[in-house]
């Protein structure tokens, strides 16, 4: 078939193999790119989640505003952040940023709030701070909803990453990019297939994630909801 | 000693939980507050350990002000055991109890070792610590969560409703094993419930509260039972309060008909004396342990069921309800090896519960106090049921099969 020759052609093409477009490295740049994006997408909602969570305070406002933040057309913001801070790895950050908080937002305010009040009510009774309540017990206990969070996230971002080379930057979507601009359509194809497995690639690592690393208690429970 | 003084809870919408309660919670003693739903009951309970600030009046514990002290430190010196246990689901039994101690800064290892003591002490077996609580019943968690509140060996335990999620066969097990662990601990204890069957079982003294925390009466549970203050007490009481105070006295106060030794060498070839009733013969095997009842008068041998009891550890409820339920009329008293040591007659219950042939309220089964023991009164048999320590009956800490099973996974 067509697009299975241009595929082959895609990757054996030396420039793919090797170079600054070559494969490997646009690969990497788009998950340095995607990974900056979640760490300080994680950085700013993350704590504020655990704080309105654990409080209470402030959640209609949250859900509210991570509804309206899906909304947000990321070229458009790209747009906006190239004119306002010129072109440049922030014009990126500052959509993808946008986009990767209000699931992680949710995630650890929901997380939180889910915490057994049983459980919250015991901590406090039998001598924890509030610190160390939030840090001891309701982090542990918003794990997986906070993981599945991150996964959305993580999805999302490694799709919509593909931006950056509108602003000239590198990733993945260079090849879109490129290949539509110089109707080398294989490139195209081919670029947004590799976008594809990454994205699946980080779904499959979550699922893993969450199947592995969380403690068994927590794992159960959430089983059981 | 914990005492309220005055101690009330206003709510900010101006709703009155409590409206200012005066009482004493005596050391060494388990006090239970019992009352219906919305008493106020829990809110006072709360109010020891600073999870309710009362708005009036004020809570001492052992002369100090609660309200003088750091919550989360005070907390760490009163053990607290809620109804759903609440365990931390993401860490194992072994590292739920030893919450306290790894929050008073204990070496890891000494508090590791005091948990693994403290399992053993609320009858759960070694390896339970590895588990995690989703893994155990209703019944093995609440033993985990008392185990987790005696952990720092707090002087204080407040209890709020912790028997009441299981079901009633697992509750009457941790009942008695509360008992146990007080009679060895003599830990001050408040414990809050509203069913006031536990509150007589469970309570030296009783605290029947009204809506608002008001105190309807105070007292030991065999006055309430056979005094109740007024009309409403009685009502909340319930029915058969005479017969439930029986479950109060000592079935040991019993004048018991000894038992022959079961060899047919009496007149005639029967047995001989202490072995037949009326027209029933009670059959004992080679090890004295009863058989059952045959009817002398029927043609075939057929064996009736023995209803039996252990002097040392059941009440006269239970032996009542042995003798009704034997068809010779008599119950039979067994040692721990379950070997026939005399019988009690319907009549011979009803004798020992004549004045003076029992001490009332002071005797229980399943703890003995020294703080009540009046050595003076009482003739011998009534003196304080010493409870062994296997209890003989099925009720024992893991003899049931319904606290044993894991429970939903």
């Amino acid at each position: 078939m067509n697009w299975l020759t241009w595929l082959g052609d895609f990757f054996t093409a030396p420039d793919h193999r090797s170079g600054p477009d070559s494969i490997v490295h646009r690969v990497s740049e788009h998950l340095l790119l995607s990974g900056e994006a979640l760490l300080y997408a994680a950085l700013l909602a993350v704590p504020l989640g655990l704080l309105i969570g654990y409080t209470g305070r402030g959640v209609t406002v949250v859900t509210a505003l991570a509804g309206a933040a899906r909304a947000l057309p990321t070229l458009g913001l790209v747009t906006l952040a190239v004119l306002l801070a010129g072109v440049g790895d922030s014009a990126v950050l500052l959509p993808l940023v946008a986009l990767a908080a209000p699931p992680l937002l949710v995630a650890a305010v929901e997380g939180v709030r889910g915490t057994d009040p049983d459980v919250r009510d015991a901590a406090r009774g039998i001598g924890l701070t509030h610190p160390q309540v939030l840090w001891q017990v309701c982090l542990p206990s918003a794990a997986p909803t906070l993981l599945a969070g991150f996964r959305t996230a993580t999805v999302q971002v490694i799709a919509t990453a593909t931006v950056a080379a509108y602003v000239g930057l590198g990733g993945l979507g260079r090849y879109v990019i490129d290949g539509l601009a110089t109707r080398k359509y294989a490139v195209t194809v081919g670029g947004a297939l590799l976008v594809v497995l990454l994205a699946v690639a980080a779904q499959l690592f979550f699922s893993l994630l969450a199947r592995f690393a969380l403690p068994p208690g927590v794992r159960a429970q959430h089983r059981a909801r | 000693m914990i005492r309220f003084e005055g101690a009330g809870k206003r709510h900010p919408d101006g709703t009155v939980a409590v409206e200012g309660l005066d009482l004493e919670v005596p050391t060494g003693r388990i006090t239970v507050l019992v009352g219906p739903s919305g008493c106020g009951k829990t809110t006072l309970l709360r109010m020891v350990n600073r999870m309710v600030e009362p708005t009036s009046g004020r809570v001492l514990l052992d002369g100090t002000d609660v309200a003088e002290l750091e919550p989360a430190k005070l907390r760490r010196g009163i053990g607290y055991v809620i109804q759903q246990a609440g365990l931390f689901p993401h860490r194992k039994v072994i590292d739920n109890i030893a919450t306290v101690p790894n929050l008073l800064g204990w070496d890891r290892k000494k508090a590791r070792a005091r948990a693994a003591e403290l399992l053993e002490l609320v009858g759960l077996a070694p390896e339970t610590a590895k588990r995690y609580p989703f893994q155990l019943s209703g019944g093995q968690q609440q033993r985990v969560g008392v185990a987790r509140a005696l952990a720092a060996d707090p002087p204080v335990l407040l209890m709020d409703e912790p028997f009441s999620a299981v079901d009633p066969v697992v509750r009457a097990g941790l009942q008695e094993e509360l008992l146990r662990l007080q009679s060895e601990l003599h830990k001050t204890v408040l414990f809050v419930t509203h069913d006031i069957e536990e509150a007589v079982r469970l309570g030296d003294q009783v605290v029947v509260l009204r809506e608002h925390g008001r105190i309807a009466q105070l007292a030991d549970p065999h006055t309430l039972l056979t005094t109740p203050a007024d009309d409403g007490v009685a009502a909340f009481l319930g029915r058969d309060r005479g017969l439930r105070g029986l479950g109060l006295r000592p079935a040991s106060a019993i004048a018991l008909r000894p038992v022959g030794d079961g060899r047919k060498d009496g007149p005639e070839g029967g047995p001989t004396d202490g072995l037949t009733h009326g027209g029933w013969e009670l059959t004992l095997d080679d090890e004295r342990r009863p058989i059952g009842w045959i009817d002398r008068a029927a043609v075939t041998a057929e064996l009736h069921p023995v209803a039996g009891f252990h002097p040392d550890t059941d009440t006269l409820r239970t032996v009542l309800d042995a003798a009704v339920l034997s068809p010779a009329g008599v119950a039979v008293a067994l040692d721990t090896e379950g070997r026939a040591t005399g019988t009690a007659s319907r009549e011979a219950v009803l004798a020992a519960l004549a004045p003076g042939s029992s001490r009332p309220g002071a005797a229980r089964p399943g703890a003995a106090r020294p703080e009540t023991a009046r050595p003076e009164s009482g003739g011998p048999g009534s003196g304080g049921p010493v409870r062994t320590d296997k209890p003989a009956t099925g009720d024992a800490p893991d003899a049931g099969p319904a606290d044993g099973a894991p429970g939903g996974r």
